[in-house]
């Protein structure tokens, strides 16, 4: 089992699709394998068995039409239980072993004193809203930096949906008068790769009415200081109406430039 | 009573209590709905053949979507079961008939016409489009507006009361009527698994009655639970689960037992490990009911009970390992027969071992938080569900020798199986495949097109195979060889020890398994007296047995035919039909005004064709109600039969246990209901809606008249006519009184304070909600019973159960858990 302590140094964090992958690599390996072995067995057994039209062999103990049923016991229960026992020893490790990992993909790493963004997510038919902390809302784009753990509390104004980007192998539940919680991390070399701006898909994972194929979503991911000099200006246009949450909000420690800027040094 | 008329009329199919002719009415009519999912599901593969093409409206395909899993769910796969158990459990455990025989074609009935009004339901402007989950609150009418959408939710619930009356027969058929010497371990292995079945049903289905019975409120009276954001969703979530977690292994056992069965009739083996794979069966069932929580991972419950529920379910699926490989060894060393029956229950093994592994991923949940809503879901409850229904098709061939006479045909069945093995794969194999596509969308990434139009083709495949099923059926029926008493060289159960089809009352004599083995024993009746056990050798023997000669007195056993006809089953669903289809649009036709009381009320009727059918078809209720109860129709008791662990218990009562533990589930979901939104809006928010006083007069009425009942029984038993009938007067007398303080305390609360099912001006609107729906059902519940009460007098006055005291006590039964449900309410609405 992986010790999630070891997941979160520095800004090596494992974003939670590293840690699907992981799992699914595992799981899919093993299944795959213990499929494999299950199914060619019995299928070489109901081969080797057929009924070849032979003499039946004379400890062959055919059952009778009105027999009270019985159960065959001898080697064969023997074997059923040390199947059975083995069966449950793969599962059970599987399990374990997954379970080391949801702590982490529950708790997240661990930002310390960098500070992380807590961004509010709210559904509605048929789209995403996006609050920041500053008060600015964005539809259906969400514009984050990179290296940086984003917090996203979801909810839903109307029915329920379910907030997820398949790449960012993130989801959750928005459900109306509930938050549920999940995080994501896209680290500066990620994005340099594709181009100096990320973008994934975000999707509707629960049906909604008429519009769920068509609620789609975008988050964008921009190196930090670009995503810095974008936010700073997100304030302006909602200055006029709460102009003094918005500096309260900027001069938060946890989304201020010198935090953010502390993370990619 | 009237007699049955021969096969070949129309008019048997249309009365027939018989559990043969009603199994195969399931059969015929389940494989109608599976035509009727079928084209659905091939509407919704034509529209994913492209990733962005429409054929349908995006509303429309919802409805596909929607009236697909509802139907498949529900009007096929446990139905196409039912059909089977109907017909063989029977003769499995050695019974005439299930217990009650009129219960159980009004079960068929219900299901049928429940059918209808989900098929009606297309043309009220749209079904229901909320997907078969309903999730809240797009199950409300604000969201999904449209009358055919509260006609689902109502087909849903007349489904789930037919389920009921089902589960109940069931129970007590196989709790009370077993042969004598088949100890309850001695079942088949189908019987077996349909026991566990039922035991599931009885309280997993009375939970998703009541959740269907408050969306109806919600949408046929206006109540806003689910439409409530004190946790109304998640309600609903928890609610729908807890039923629906268990109705996984309710479609599937059935399809397990007849695997069971299967791989040792063509493997000419028995079951290794028996004894455990029966323990394994009750163990699932029992677990069944802690692990529906693993459908809410991404809900907002803590991790602790997360993990909790993760434990769970990793544990439910070590039984089914135990299972598989009993299934698996039990061929080994045995003389295997690839006839089509077993090709079937053989593929349904294969399916599902793939569904167990692919449920494991699901069981951690890391992965379960990316396969939540995507089509890994989607392929993997096909493999189990639907892959256990390749083992009922086993079924239907193994048994259609059986029901006909006529032998089918087995290259055609084999055809059939190899186009259907490949088709299942082709359309849900891609699908695992091409997983990330969400559920439930039309339009999606073009990269996984080429899995979405190879499951399109394998759709195409899986639809074409079973009208081979259909042709060989049909074309073996008319003109097939015969088949004989026992086609199979190593079959066990009794069925194959009677005539292919067996005879109307199934036995040449009353069978028994004293001797270890099935024998058919004549018992002695002497003139004008109880019937007499006869020995091992047939000789009249004097012990009696399990003979309860004091339970016929009314229907001496000697000089009375069973019936095997009644028209009341179908009147009676068919009244519940029209009542249902009324309601459906009530709320859409009837608008009620404002005012200081209810002679001054404005109302509105806008279409008066829903409020007069809704109204006519609750008096045909009453009527036929009112006939059922006064028709002579006799359900031998089974004399000499084998009943752990409820030996000594009367048949009706046992019945009649069960229906009330099933009720005990549907008052328990309501007021966790109201426990749980009221802990969701702040327990200490909320102050009782109803001054105390009147709840308080109605607690003492109501313990009274239980004490009236009591009364009554003892009276009865006394032969005392006018002392029954005092005590049951004062019954009815104190109920009335009930239900008239309960009606002065409404209008009070409706016309002086202003709070009505919707609205509340002192608070939360669902607390108003919560108020009237709860003690409302609990108020239908003593309408019930005073309509029993009120039936019982008037046969009391014309010299009824002076001697029979028995429907007295069942309906004290009744009575007293109907009493006792308020005093819990009591408390809830107006203490505290």
């Amino acid at each position: 089992m992986i010790d999630p302590i070891t997941l979160q140094q520095g800004t090596d964090w494992r974003a939670q699709a590293e840690v699907f992958d992981e799992i699914f690599f595992v799981f899919l390996t093993l299944g795959t394998v213990v499929g494999i072995i299950v199914v060619s067995y019995t299928l070489w057994n109901v081969y080797k068995y057929r009924d070849d039209g032979s003499e039946p062999s004379d400890d062959f103990d055919a059952p009778v039409v009105g027999e009270l049923p019985t159960g065959q016991g001898g080697p064969k229960a023997k074997k059923l239980f040390l199947s059975f026992g083995l069966s449950a020893i793969v599962v059970i490790s599987l399990v374990v072993y997954a379970y080391g990992l949801l702590l982490y993909v529950e708790d997240g790493p661990d930002t310390g004193e960098e500070g992380d963004i807590e961004i509010t997510v709210e559904g509605y038919q048929f789209g995403w809203e996006y609050f920041y902390p500053n008060g600015h809302s964005e539809m259906n784009e969400l514009v984050v930096p990179a290296d940086q753990r984003i917090d996203l509390k979801i909810t839903s104004r109307d029915v329920w949906h379910n907030f997820g980007s398949s790449e960012l192998r993130i989801k959750s539940d928005a459900i109306p008068g509930e938050t549920s919680e999940t995080w994501f991390t896209v680290s500066s070399e990620e994005v340099e790769e594709r181009g100096g701006e990320a973008t994934y898909l975000v999707e509707c994972f629960e049906l909604c009415g008429s519009g769920h194929s068509a609620m789609k979503g975008q988050i964008t991911v921009l190196p930090q200081d670009e995503w810095e000099e974008w936010y700073a200006g997100t304030g302006d246009d909602s200055a006029d109406a709460n102009s003094s949450s918005v500096e309260g909000d900027l001069a938060n420690p946890r989304v201020t430039g010198s935090d953010v800027g502390g993370v990619s040094a | 009573m009237s007699e049955l008329p021969p096969t070949t009329s129309v008019r048997r199919w249309l009365v027939t209590t018989n559990h043969k002719d009603i199994g195969i009415l399931y059969l015929i009519t389940a494989l109608f709905f599976l035509l009727f999912g079928g084209v659905l599901a091939l509407l919704i593969r034509v529209q994913l053949w492209d990733p962005a093409n429409q054929v349908l409206s995006g509303l429309a395909y919802n409805e596909a979507v929607t009236a697909h899993g509802l139907i498949m769910v529900f009007w096929f796969l446990s139905p196409f079961a039912f059909g089977f158990a109907n017909y063989f459990v029977p003769l499995q455990i050695g019974a005439d008939d299930l217990a009650f025989p009129r219960l159980n074609a009004l079960s068929y009935w219900m299901y049928l016409f429940s059918g209808i009004l989900l098929a009606v339901s297309f043309f009220q402007g749209g079904t229901l489009s909320a997907g078969w989950t309903m999730y809240a609150p797009l199950n409300v009418p604000m969201y999904t507006p449209s009358i055919g959408s509260t006609g689902a939710v109502l087909a849903l619930a007349m489904f789930v009361i037919g389920v009921t009356a089902s589960t109940v027969n069931f129970l007590t058929s196989i709790h009370h009527s077993r042969a004598e010497g088949m100890g309850i371990m001695d079942m088949p292995m189908f019987t077996w698994s349909m026991l566990a079945t039922v035991w599931m049903m009885l309280f997993a289905f009375a939970a998703v009655l009541a959740v269907g019975l408050i969306l109806a409120s919600d949408r046929v009276l206006g109540s806003v639970y689910f439409s409530a954001t004190e946790g109304g969703s998640l309600l609903w979530g928890h609610l729908f689960w807890f039923f629906g977690h268990p109705e996984v292994y309710i479609v599937f056992f059935p399809a397990l037992g007849v695997m069971l069965e299967l791989f040792q009739t063509f493997s000419g083996r028995r079951l290794v490990g028996r004894k455990w794979v029966i323990i394994a069966i009750c163990l699932i069932s029992v677990q069944s009911f802690l692990v529906w929580m693993h459908h809410m991972f991404l809900t907002t419950i803590n991790l602790e009970i997360k993990t909790l529920m993760m434990a769970t379910t990793i544990g439910i699926s070590l039984p089914f390992d135990l299972i598989v490989f009993s299934l698996i060894y039990t061929l080994m060393k045995g003389r295997i027969q690839f006839t089509t029956p077993f090709l079937f229950a053989f593929g349904a093994l294969l399916l599902f071992i793939l569904g167990g592994i692919t449920g494991v991923f699901l069981g951690a949940i890391v992965l379960d938080y990316e396969f939540r809503g995507t089509y890994w879901v989607v392929a993997h409850f096909h493999y189990v569900m639907f892959g256990g229904a390749t083992a009922l098709f086993g079924g239907a061939y193994y048994w259609f020798p059986k029901m006909t006479g006529k032998m089918y045909d087995e290259f055609l069945g084999k055809v059939h199986f190899a186009v259907f093995f490949i088709g299942f794969n082709a359309v849900y194999a891609s699908m695992f495949l091409g997983w990330e596509t969400p559920r439930r969308v039309f339009e999606y990434n073009p990269e996984f097109q080429l899995f979405h139009q190879i499951g399109t083709i394998g759709a195409f495949l899986l639809g074409f195979s079973f009208f081979i099923m259909f042709y060989n059926f049909l074309k073996s029926f008319v003109s097939g060889p015969e088949a004989g008493d026992n086609p199979w060289d190593y079959s066990r159960t009794a069925e194959w020890a009677v005539s292919s089809p067996p005879p109307l009352e199934n036995w040449p004599n009353r069978p028994s398994y004293a001797s270890g083995k099935l024998e058919f024993v004549k018992d002695y009746i002497p003139d004008g007296g109880p019937a007499v056990k006869a020995d091992e050798n047939g000789n009249a023997a004097t012990d009696g047995g399990d003979s309860h000669s004091d339970h016929i007195r009314e229907y001496p056993y000697w000089d009375k035919h069973p019936s095997h006809a009644s028209i009341w089953p179908i009147a009676l669903s068919f009244a519940t039909l029209v009542m249902f289809l009324g309601l459906s649009g009530f709320n859409d036709s009837i608008s009620i005004g404002v005012a200081d009381s209810l002679a001054t009320t404005p109302v509105t009727i806008s279409n008066p064709v829903y409020p007069a059918l809704a109204a006519l078809g609750l008096l045909g209720l009453v009527y036929t109600g009112v006939k059922w109860g006064l028709e002579d129709f006799y359900a031998p008791p089974s004399e000499f039969a084998e009943r752990w662990p409820f030996n000594g218990v009367e048949k009706v009562k046992l019945g009649m246990w069960f229906f009330l533990a099933s009720d005990v589930i549907v008052f328990g979901a309501f007021i966790s209901a109201a426990v749980f939104i009221r802990y969701n809006a702040g327990w200490r928010e909320w102050s009782p809606l109803t001054e105390s006083l009147p709840g308080l007069i109605n607690t003492f009425v109501l313990l009274t008249s239980s004490f009236t009942v009591i009364l009554a029984l003892v009276a009865a038993h006394r032969n005392s006519r006018k002392g029954l009938l005092a005590s049951l007067g004062t019954t009815i007398a104190l109920g009335l009184t009930f239900l008239a303080i309960k009606m002065w305390e409404w209008h009070h609360e409706i016309y002086d304070v202003g709070v009505t099912i919707a609205e509340n001006s002192h608070g939360d609107p669902v607390q108003a909600s919560i108020y009237y729906v709860t003690t409302g059902l609990h108020g239908v519940h003593v309408v019930g019973g005073l309509l029993i009460a009120g039936f019982l007098f008037y046969r009391a006055w014309h010299g009824h159960y002076m001697d029979d005291e028995r429907p007295i006590e069942y309906f004290g039964l009744y009575w007293h858990f109907v009493d006792i449900v308020w005093v819990f309410l009591f408390p809830l609405f107006y203490l505290f």
